[in-house]
């Protein structure tokens, strides 16, 4: 039996990842999939309190949160082809048309 | 008769009020009014018959007041009647106002005659102010006499800018108006002591219980000084003098009416009226006193150099004023001093109202005589004037007569009224030392007021004869003529019946011998001092200016004052007035400028910063935290997860260590 400490110090991991790679990444898509990561972080949490807590209820919350992300990451993605159409480019620090 | 008194101001106010209604529409006024002359004259002529008979009346029958009121408005707590209050001094008034007013619009018609359509407006103006100065003379209360206070002083404006194109009488006219009103400020809070102390502003009420009076000394020592601050300001008094000289840019039957015979009179009226308050206050008297008689020299004294006729005039005016409120407040000194004596008189009350009769019949004359010369020669500059007593003899007879009547020539009028002044302000010197020098400088103001009314005279009418001058038409001549008997004979009323002090007196009366009162004023050396320095000074003055018919150019004998360095500068600031004027647009400048300047440096500083300060600070602060938008997704986010982590270590570490919990 794991304790529920490593879950939660591995997800912990995961999250920190996840952002480092949303803020410091200029791929547009990199940070998508880091944002995923950033996700997966929260699932893992999720289905470790419902094992610790004999409570399905987090189980289903990961399954929600997985299918959302799936609608997420589409969205994200179509935007990303039509910026891609529009601006020659998916590099964030070059779409800053709202800057100062 | 005395029933009837509220014909008085009744008549010039319908007057007024027909010249100007009729006057605005052309039928009526080519049929009825035409100038307004005849109107004007009906109006006054019966207002001044019905006048005299009353103050015969009031004369002939007793002491007693008459009064007569009926209630104007009636409060919770409080009626006010308005009414007739009839009295010797209030007589002496009518008299006064009725005789000089009548003769002044008769003058006017031919003095008048050459203004057009303006002459509806001037004699509607003049009409209400014989009205409302009549009005002033019988009210009942300090009230009404407060209403008709501020009429007068609203014809006075009116008048003195009868000919408002032009800048120099339309500024005159504000300035009489906003000076006066400061006097006129002291004058209101005066009555409201009086009226919060007393409850009353009715003369019977006010004037019934000396007893009650006495009990109020302090309220009564302020109440009495705000009201000779009414009178300082209404009768050109330092030191609010200064307007009355300008005052003069008026036509000159507005000078003679208002300017020397009546209005500026309504100040030593008002002074005579509150007479039984002041007695109460012997500091009251003193300071009136003490204004009356320096205000008499140094007006004397400044009128030495005017070379303007009517100037000369108004400062004559100024100082004679002085003289009145000089023997008003020695006799109300005196009888304070005699502590409630019931055989107590007030000499110089009567003296004082004895001087204000002769000196409305005598500078009434001066000023229309003043008119008929600058009607002749079209100048009031007497450098330019001369040899007019060929060409003019009834007015320069008659203004030869009012000269020796002020100069207190014995058995002219002037004579009579000035020794009895000067004996009350002696009389009191033996008590007081501040008396016993203003006596002396009375007796300087004698000489100088004998000196510059010469002058005057001998500028005037002396001389080559001037050919082109004419003399006025009888319209004009009959009023000076008859000013002039007056001005001769008025004097003499102090012997009629029992005395003028029978009539017009304030305390016990004494009975009077005329014999041994003529004995006594013939033989007391202060009428020698008086005389010797009324004639003194007409004979200095008659040696420097008289100018023989053949003598073309003016005597050079009084050239001595200017090539002397020490006269030189007082006669340089007497010309400058004694720099008062100058000193009052000084300070109202300054006041004004360091005022302007304050407010300037407050709206730029303190408004104008806080507005400024507030949008700049939006600015630069907006400048500053644009800088965050750096359109990069990657530092949005940063900021938002160190945001959720100062937000998780604030709620987690940092609260729980003060004690917080949530």
């Amino acid at each position: 039996m794991i304790p529920l400490l490593h879950y939660v110090l591995f997800s912990s991991a995961l999250l920190l990842i996840g952002g480092y790679g949303v803020v410091r990444n200029r791929n547009a898509i990199v940070v998508l999939m880091s944002i995923e990561i950033m996700l997966t972080a929260a699932n893992v949490n999720f289905v470790a309190f419902a094992e610790f807590w004999h409570d399905m209820a987090g189980q289903v919350f990961a399954l929600f949160v997985i299918a959302i992300a799936a609608a997420e990451v589409a969205i994200g993605l179509a935007i990303l082809l039509s910026l891609y159409k529009q601006r020659d480019t998916i590099e964030l620090d070059m779409l800053d048309l709202l800057r100062w | 008769m005395l029933g009837q008194a509220w014909l008085i101001p009744a008549f010039p106010i319908a007057a007024f009020l027909l010249i100007m209604v009729c006057g605005r529409f052309e039928p009526l006024r080519s049929r009825f009014v035409s100038s307004g002359g005849w109107l004007a004259l009906l109006g006054v002529g019966a207002s001044s018959a019905v006048s005299l008979l009353v103050a015969w009346e009031v004369f002939t029958g007793g002491h007693t007041p008459y009064e007569q009121t009926w209630t104007w408005f009636e409060g919770a707590t409080f009626a006010f009647e308005g009414g007739i209050y009839l009295d010797g001094l209030a007589a002496l008034l009518l008299v006064v106002v009725g005789i000089v007013s009548f003769l002044v619009v008769m003058f006017s018609v031919g003095y008048m005659a050459g203004e057009g359509e303006r002459r509806i407006r001037y004699y509607a103006e003049i009409c209400l102010f014989v009205g409302v100065m009549q009005g002033l003379v019988i009210a009942n209360s300090f009230l009404l006499l407060f209403i008709f206070w501020e009429l007068v002083g609203l014809c006075s404006y009116l008048l003195i800018g009868f000919w408002y194109e032009k800048p120099s009488a339309a500024s005159a006219a504000k300035k009489a108006f906003l000076v006066t009103r400061v006097g006129d400020v002291f004058l209101l809070f005066g009555l409201v002591i009086l009226f919060n102390t007393f409850g009353t502003l009715r003369y019977s009420e006010l004037f019934a219980d000396p007893a009650l009076l006495a009990e109020h000394a302090t309220e009564l020592k302020w109440a009495t000084l705000c009201l000779f601050g009414g009178a300082i300001g209404k009768s050109a008094q330092f030191p609010l003098h200064f307007w009355l000289p300008d005052a003069m840019e008026g036509p000159s039957t507005v000078s003679a009416l208002i300017h020397a015979a009546t209005m500026v009179k309504a100040g030593v009226f008002l002074v005579a009226r509150a007479y039984p308050l002041i007695v109460h206050s012997p500091d009251t008297a003193l300071y009136i006193a003490i204004t009356g008689g320096f205000t008499a020299f140094i007006a004397a004294s400044m009128a030495l150099v005017m070379y303007d006729i009517k100037r000369v005039l108004a400062y004559s005016t100024i100082s004679q004023l002085g003289y009145m409120f000089l023997a008003l407040g020695a006799g109300a000194w005196a009888f304070a001093h005699t502590g409630g004596d019931a055989y107590a008189e007030a000499h110089g009350y009567t003296a004082g109202m004895f001087h204000l009769l002769n000196h409305a019949f005598f500078k009434a004359l001066l000023f229309l005589g003043a008119g008929a010369v600058i009607h002749a020669v079209h100048t009031q500059d007497m450098r330019e004037m001369g040899g007019l007593r060929k060409a003019m003899p009834l007015t320069s007879t008659a203004m030869g007569l009012a000269v020796l009547s002020i100069a207190g020539v014995p058995f002219f009028s002037g004579f009579w009224s000035k020794d009895e002044i000067l004996a009350a302000v002696r009389h009191n010197g033996e008590a007081e030392p501040i008396f016993a020098l203003l006596w002396m400088m009375a007796l300087a103001t004698a000489a100088m007021t004998a000196f510059y009314m010469t002058r005057l005279w001998m500028m005037t009418f002396t001389g080559p004869p001037n050919a082109k001058a004419h003399e006025a038409p009888a319209v004009m001549t009959v009023p000076l003529c008859i000013l002039g008997a007056l001005a001769v004979i008025s004097g003499f009323a102090i012997f009629l019946g029992d005395g003028f002090a029978s009539y017009v007196h304030y305390g016990y009366l004494v009975h009077q011998d005329d014999w041994v009162l003529l004995d006594h004023i013939l033989t007391a050396s202060g009428t020698h001092l008086s005389v010797a320095a009324a004639l003194g000074g007409i004979a200095l003055a008659s040696l420097l200016y008289y100018r023989s018919p053949t003598q073309a150019e003016r005597p050079e004998r009084a050239r001595f004052i200017l090539d002397n360095q020490p006269t030189a500068w007082l006669h340089h600031f007497l010309t400058e007035r004694l720099y008062i004027s100058r000193f009052f647009d000084w300070f109202g400048l300054r006041c004004w400028d360091v005022g302007a300047a304050a407010c300037n440096r407050f709206d730029l500083a303190v408004i104008d910063g806080a507005v400024n300060g507030i949008a700049n600070g939006a600015i630069r602060s907006g400048e500053r935290l644009r800088r965050l938008h750096t359109g990069f997704t990657g530092h949005y986010a940063s900021y938002s997860l160190g945001g959720l982590g100062a937000l998780v270590i604030l709620l987690r570490v940092v609260l729980p260590l003060t004690g917080w919990s949530p």
